[in-house]
């Protein structure tokens, strides 16, 4: 007989989300739930009304991790929706900034997925903080890559985390000849450094798939060879940065998308009947809490053709490079291949930039009403941004995120693998659930910070 | 290198209300204000924690200020200094980290960090709202005031006389931010 076991919140990835599963007898998933949990927050209504400059700068507060490819998405939508062509350096600086985010993505999120992996031919798990090597050099690498990454993306963007340049008509200013230089220096060393990290990455993923038991909290479980398969196809509308045209890029058309309620697709309420305490951090759901994921999902599912399908790096690599590599382990390898490939493009970027070029363009529209969108490839997927502006005021807004696609997709790839290795699979589509607010609430300790009171 | 000597980070969502205070007296600094090449100031938004305090350099950064509200019981726009230790678990959590660590706690015997605390008035998560509240918005010249102070840029005389008057026990005439 079937049981349900809740892992609630999932971790090791940004946001708020949850896994509920249903399992047979031997522990394998028959249907499978991963599910958002975190609240519609509305940032379409908070568009309406606004100026076309406004809503990059808000589009790009609704995530920490991914501001860059937002305030991209939204800029371009705008840009779509009031016809407006912007000059090539602009462009190019858009896309350097882009690849910069990607790269440092994908440095985080090879932090996120170490500790699932084994060092090869050992049985010791990795501990990316620990201080000693090899591990301490990839950690090393690691965080190089990411300040590379972070600083290119400060120059290019004007800004490193919320960035300031881009701006509806192409980019506020062009950078000097010696900040070309100073990203193209950066950009050759992190070459070499994503060849090693790469390799090293490739190299443990594939041990960790081969064996044939891992361990989850001491429990020892059987590796599947098809972790995280699944049939549902893949979206990707550029290599590297995006579309907002069907003419220039025919690869997303608004016309094959449709969004189901997560009512009609999430399982309904039951309850938690297999309760697992070994399991990290701090064990499952305790049995008998209730749990329902048709009403606790908070994103709709967003369906291309009539079904939800995978978008990121994998669903890029197989679109656009004839990669073939199926479930979580694919996944993995093709996110580190783009990684190389990131700071080649980049650099490539950086030799067509003219930085006595222009970067606004010369008429800017009011807009007419009519819809525009851009799909921008942020680091974990398609994130397609919708508009509508009319006489320099926003009409319509509508944002369909990358991990929103993903929902849906990795659910279906949970089906056949064992439970304790859920989060395994969901780890593979590096989600990025939301951001909150974050505020400091100081309770217990209300004396003693009053004391320090500034007057 | 990224970041200097000095980090001033401001953070918080200015789609949550007064949550956008810390991004609002970077904007002003910004504005305003020629800092020393040593200082790195800089809006970070929802990216602190794995943006910056995961990223930052002992060896070159000695000193971290974080604009952000708090909740300390306290009148709206009133504004405190907070050392990490007086933080409660979870206010700086990477969610990014395999332990769902705080940085801050992992940097914080080799950075010094001072966090700048305004009591908030209205935080409208999980509800997007845009601007920040009267009294909010009265303590960013506040803020400024006691940043350069802990930087040691020279502000005029208004940080002198008002620490002759603080001194004097007369702190009250101060507090209401029209000085600066």
């Amino acid at each position: 007989m079937s049981k349900v076991v809740e892992i609630s919140p999932t971790t090791r990835h940004e946001g708020h989300s949850k896994l509920v599963l249903k399992v047979n007898d031997a522990g394998i998933i028959e249907t499978g739930n991963w599910c958002s949990i975190t609240p519609v927050r509305g940032v379409e209504k908070l568009a309406v009304g606004k100026t076309p400059e406004q809503v990059p700068k808000i589009a790009s507060r609704v995530c920490g991790i991914c501001p860059i490819a937002h305030c991209l998405a939204a800029t371009e939508a705008m840009e779509a929706s009031i016809k407006c062509e912007i000059p090539k350096d602009a462009l190019m600086l858009r896309h350097i900034l882009q690849l910069a985010n990607r790269c440092h993505s994908i440095a985080l999120h090879d932090i996120l997925i170490l500790p699932d992996f084994y060092i090869p031919g050992t049985e010791t798990k990795i501990n990316p903080f620990t201080a000693e090597e090899p591990v301490r050099s990839v950690a090393k690498r690691i965080q190089r890559l990411r300040e590379i990454a972070q600083t290119i993306g400060e120059i290019a963007g004007g800004e490193c985390i919320h960035p300031s340049n881009p701006r509806i008509g192409g980019m506020y200013r062009n950078c000097s000849e010696q900040a070309k230089i100073k990203m193209y220096d950066l950009a050759k060393e992190a070459v070499t450094l994503s060849h090693q990290q790469a390799e090293f990455m490739i190299a443990v993923i594939r041990n960790y798939h081969k064996r044939d038991f891992v361990d989850v909290g001491g429990m020892k479980v059987p590796m599947i060879k098809e972790l995280g398969y699944h049939d549902q196809g893949y979206l990707a509308t550029h290599a590297f940065y995006g579309s907002s045209s069907l003419d220039e890029c025919p690869s997303w058309d608004i016309r094959r998308f449709k969004e189901a309620r997560p009512y009609d697709w999430y399982m309904g309420e039951m309850e938690v009947s297999l309760e697992e305490p070994r399991y990290p951090i701090g064990g499952t759901t305790k049995i008998g809490t209730k749990t329902n994921p048709q009403m606790e999902a908070c994103t709709g599912i967003p369906m291309y053709d009539g079904q939800p399908v995978e978008v990121g790096p994998r669903a890029r690599l197989v679109t656009y490079k004839y990669f073939d590599e199926k479930g979580t382990q694919g996944q993995n390898i093709a996110r580190e291949m783009e990684y190389q490939d990131c700071f080649y493009e980049m650099i490539d970027c950086i030799d067509e930039l003219n930085p006595a070029g222009k970067v606004v363009a010369d008429f800017i529209p009011d807009g007419d009403g009519s819809l525009g969108w851009a799909s921008n490839e942020a680091p974990r997927g398609t994130d397609v941004h919708i508009a509508r502006v009319k006489d320099w005021k926003v009409q319509y807004f509508s944002m369909l995120v990358p991990t929103t696609w993903n929902f849906a997709t990795c659910s279906k790839a949970l089906e056949g693998a064992p439970w304790q290795l859920a989060e395994v699979i969901m780890r593979g589509y590096d989600p990025c659930v939301s951001c909150a607010t974050h505020m400091i609430v100081v309770d217990e300790d209300n004396k003693l910070v009053a004391q320090k009171l500034i007057q | 290198m990224l970041y200097s000597e000095i980090v001033i980070a401001g953070c918080g969502n200015p789609l949550f209300a007064d949550d956008g205070f810390g991004p609002a007296v970077v904007e002003e600094m910004k504005a305003k204000h020629t800092l020393p090449d040593n200082v790195t100031i800089i809006d970070a938004g929802l990216g602190g924690p794995h943006f910056i305090f995961t990223l930052l350099d002992p060896e070159v950064t000695k000193k971290l200020i974080i604009i952000d509200i708090a909740d300390f019981g306290a009148e709206p726009g009133q504004i405190t200094k907070l050392r990490p230790e007086d933080l409660p678990p979870g206010s700086y959590r990477d969610a990014h980290s395999w332990d769902l660590t705080e940085p801050l706690q992992r940097i914080k015997d080799k950075i010094e960090i001072t966090i700048i605390g305004c009591q908030p008035a209205k935080v409208t998560a999980p509800e997007f709202e845009l601007g920040l509240s009267d009294e909010i918005q009265k303590a960013i010249p506040k803020t400024i005031r006691v940043i350069l102070e802990s930087i040691g840029v020279d502000y005029g005389t208004t940080i002198k006389c008002l620490q002759e008057e603080r001194q004097r026990g007369t702190a009250e005439t101060c507090g209401s931010g029209k000085t600066s």
